[in-house]
């Protein structure tokens, strides 16, 4: 897996020696502490939902069909893009060329910012039709666990937000600020991919 | 401007939005009755194991971060799934 992406953080044409980013920590180490920390949480939180769903398959499977399988599958390419132009963004800024990082940044941020849209085309008929969290168990998990991700986004979006400002008015970025902005995108990213194979894909 | 075809980052996309449809069509036409079926629930869980950990590995560039962050975030991964996947056979 490694020799055929021996430049993934350097990007291609750059000048930056690989050996430069071996051994480094993407970002502020406090970030990581909160991401690990946040990945532990949430993986208590799919655990605890798959101990119930084996209590109670047939409620779960059912209620699993009310939700709209389509909007979720493009949802999760929408993050996976957003977080493609976060990632390279993040080496575009490394390189020095503040000019292409933004192009990628403001990309991923309309990939992002697609998402929580899409969400509402998602929530909204299902509220209209009476499916809420008192509806049932499987329910309950279902907008307790995609709300606090939600919640998630759009911190991420605003932080892609100060990302973009600090490309734009420092000279030059402040390239852990970038990377710390990016680790925490692709947590949302990770997070959201769990949930779509827990919520909308498995039988 | 950097290629985005061919770029590294781009194959990654690629590979994981490919895997991702797949899982989809998986869980539409292998799962469209929604009766419990272990294949379809084996599958679209591996295939969200590889996703999450090639998004931490080349993304979040854990590939080349120190051993202990490597460690950590891979241990959440193996130690996630199998975890959900013991608890799915287990309530069969």
């Amino acid at each position: 897996m490694t020799d055929v992406t021996e430049d993934f953080t350097t990007g291609v044409g750059n000048s930056r020696p690989d050996a430069d980013t071996r051994g480094h920590v993407p970002g502020d180490s406090s970030m990581w502490f909160f991401v690990v920390g946040d990945l532990i949480i949430f993986g208590v939180y799919f655990v605890v939902y798959m101990y119930f769903r084996g209590q109670n398959h047939e409620l779960f499977l059912h209620s699993q069909a009310r939700l709209s399988l389509d909007v979720g599958a493009v949802n999760t390419v929408m993050l996976l893009s957003s977080s493609l132009f976060v990632a390279l963004g993040t080496v575009a800024a490394r390189a020095g060329n503040s000019a292409e990082a933004l192009r990628r940044f403001w990309t991923a941020l309309a990939f992002g910012a697609a998402f929580p849209l899409l969400k509402m085309f998602e929530w909204i008929p299902e509220i209209s039709a009476g499916l809420t969290p008192g509806t049932n168990l499987f329910f309950m998990f279902y907008y307790v666990m995609t709300g606090m991700h939600l919640c998630h986004v759009a911190l991420g979006l605003v932080i892609m937000c100060f990302v973009i400002r600090n490309l734009k008015t420092s000279q030059p970025p402040k390239i852990s600020f970038v990377e710390t902005g990016a680790t925490y995108w692709h947590m949302v990213d990770v997070l959201w991919l769990v949930l779509f194979a827990l919520l909308y894909l498995m039988r | 401007m950097t290629s985005l075809i061919g770029n590294p980052l781009t194959i990654v996309w690629a590979l994981v939005t490919t895997v991702t449809l797949a899982s989809w069509l998986v869980a539409r036409d292998g799962g469209a009755s929604h009766q419990i079926n272990t294949t379809v629930t084996l599958v679209v869980l591996l295939i969200a194991a590889v996703k999450a950990q090639l998004v931490i590995w080349h993304f979040m560039e854990v590939r080349r971060a120190p051993l202990w962050l490597k460690a950590t975030t891979s241990a959440w991964v193996v130690g996630l799934f199998a975890l959900l996947l013991g608890f799915y056979f287990a309530g069969l």
